[in-house]
């Protein structure tokens, strides 16, 4: 995590991967053939309010390589929602770019590209609207004009994997789902289109604690399988155990970006952005412990102080 | 002791139309001052609870069903009883309805008729506490999600409150916004507020008196913090974790490592570890 316009500081905390990758099996989804790389080039983008233009991000620029796992961090407002929308393609920026693996904007191979990405908004269940549960899968398959047989597969896929199987839940009408089935058939509905990169907001509010470990598992696989994924959330601890790089965004910029790192520089930064360390990095820092050996789960953590 | 100012028993409530109860045989009661946590899965009767307590819905059937001396069961009871209890719902945005932060705070208090010089230092007065001055002017549909729920709570307290139920105030925020609710829920509790917290996060159930675990509609638990975590059956059945601290000594006691008791929060757990070693 490199402080924007400073000098590095000291070694960051080496990727490892999360702890829900390791339990999942990469082999469990063939939901993506390889995750699509994506850099944002100097991205700008403001609203209106009133005459005046507020700026939401400005000037935003990362690499996020194929198979990769960003955290996408910072204050309420600070402009990660307009990015996620920014990245899909829902708003265009004023100024900069966003490269989908190494092919600018404009023309059909583009194109083409943005329909792989899916964006999983926040509370998306309130987006559920079709009769069935199979019905509402199916909605995002039928509209890249996919075959038939090819929708049918993908939706019984998608259902699948985010443990709602199809002979239990497909007729099921979303609204007789409890919450957490409606969130987890809302990232279905998503993942049936076979998403490259997923780009997901605040997926894990207002679920209960079980509901966001099977969410966390499935995120775990997904990156297992080596599809390319942006984390936006204010949860630094799930973050923390899902995500290899980091990227704090302040006031619309780039406050830092790259592998997390927590020495004093770092900490001050994610305290300035009103966020916090991860707690088990903390219990790491107040033992006296590396840093660099810090761990990503309870788990690991119990492995090194047994 | 005085009288619970919730002081609820034996509640029933039923959606129009569904075949079962979504709250049945309630018990639930909460003096001034004290701070009730309730938790529970997704779909549990968290929400369904916080409507009745607030007078906004009307319980199917009660043996009491009392809130802050008014009588849930009666009309006049209910309306009373929004004056007194406050509730802050899960999403901001049905609460915010003004066209600016500051008249959407103002709201609840020019319905009470207050003067206008009133409304105005309360109002500056609830957005210095929760951060808001520099968005007083912002419309509601430009704040981020964790500013839409500040704004709402500011909202909801400014109206002088005797008891505040809240469903789930800090998911949406960032932590030091969650901080913020924090600090301010512990305020209102010195205050004397009935405080009924409905959560997801585990570590804010952590500092309650109480904690209230739902099922299907039903109180299954009704007791201390540390009793609930140490069931783990529970727990699991209840769709609950655990703090990160507690997650660390039951892994560590996995590992046939287990520390003295279960510690949590960091501070307990770091003295478990080196009350071991």
């Amino acid at each position: 995590m490199k402080g924007a316009g400073k000098k590095a500081g000291r070694a960051a905390v080496k990727a490892r991967g999360g702890a829900d990758a390791a339990v999942a099996s990469p082999t469990a989804t063939d939901t993506s053939a390889a995750g699509m790389g994506l850099a944002c080039r100097g991205v700008t983008f403001s609203y209106e309010e009133g005459r005046e233009a507020v700026p939401a991000v400005r000037d935003v620029g990362f690499e996020l390589a194929a198979g990769g796992s960003l955290a996408l961090l910072g204050a309420s407002g600070a402009g990660k929602s307009t990015l996620l929308q920014l990245v899909r393609g829902l708003d265009e920026p004023e100024a900069g770019a966003v490269v989908l693996d190494g092919v600018k904007p404009g023309g059909e191979r583009y194109a083409a590209l943005r329909r792989e990405i899916g964006l999983v908004f926040q509370i998306p269940e309130l987006q559920l609207f079709a009769a069935s549960a199979r019905e509402d899968v199916a909605f995002g398959p039928r509209r890249l004009r996919w075959s038939d047989e090819r929708v049918k597969e993908a939706v019984s896929a998608a259902l699948e994997l985010v443990g709602l199987p199809e002979e239990k839940f497909g007729d099921r009408h979303p609204y007789a789902l409890s919450g957490g089935e409606q969130r987890r058939l809302a990232l279905a509905g998503v993942l049936a289109m076979k998403p490259r990169l997923l780009l997901l907001d605040e997926p894990f509010v207002s679920l209960d604690p079980g509901t966001r470990r099977q969410l966390a598992g499935i995120l775990g696989r997904l990156k297992g399988a080596g599809v390319t994924i942006i984390l936006a959330t204010h949860d630094v601890d799930l973050a923390w155990a899902l995500c290899d790089d980091v990227l704090v965004l302040s006031a619309g910029e780039v406050a830092a970006s790259g592998a997390w790192e927590f020495d004093a520089a770092a900490r001050d930064l994610l305290v300035r952005n009103r966020l916090r360390e991860p707690q088990l990095v903390e219990l790491w820092r107040r033992l006296g412990r590396d840093l660099a050996t810090a761990p990503r789960t309870a788990a690991e953590a119990a492995e090194a102080l047994a | 002791m005085t009288a619970p100012l919730l002081d609820i028993s034996g509640l029933h409530y039923r959606y129009p139309g569904a075949r079962s109860d979504a709250l049945a045989d309630l018990d639930l009661s909460v003096h001034e001052g004290e701070f009730v946590a309730v938790v529970g899965a997704n779909g549990s009767g968290k929400s369904t609870l916080a409507r009745l307590l607030g007078g906004l819905d009307r319980p199917a059937a009660a043996r009491r069903a009392g809130a802050c001396g008014h009588d849930l069961l009666t009309g006049d009871g209910r309306l009373a009883a929004r004056r007194d209890v406050g509730v802050l719902f899960q999403n901001p945005e049905n609460q915010l309805v003004a066209e600016h932060v500051e008249e959407d705070i103002a709201f609840g208090l020019e319905n009470l008729g207050w003067p206008s010089a009133d409304i105005r230092r309360r109002v500056d007065e609830m957005l210095a506490r929760f951060d808001l001055k520099d968005l007083r002017r912002r419309e509601p549909h430009l704040l981020s999600g964790g500013q839409k729920q500040r704004a709402a709570l500011a909202g909801v307290l400014a109206i002088p409150r005797r008891a505040i139920v809240l469903d789930e105030p800090t998911a949406m925020l960032d932590p030091a916004g969650r901080a913020d609710v924090l600090a301010a829920v512990a305020a209102l509790r010195v205050e004397g507020l009935a405080v009924v917290y409905i959560t997801q996060e585990m570590d804010e159930v952590v500092g309650a008196d109480t904690v209230v675990g739902l099922e299907g509609g039903s109180e299954v638990y009704a007791g201390g913090v540390d009793d609930l975590f140490a069931d783990g059956e529970l727990v699991r059945r209840l769709n609950l974790g655990l703090p990160v601290a507690a997650e660390v000594a039951q892994e560590l006691a996995r590992r046939g490592r287990p520390l003295p008791a279960l510690p949590l929060t960091l501070d307990a757990l770091l003295a478990g570890l080196s009350e071991r070693s």
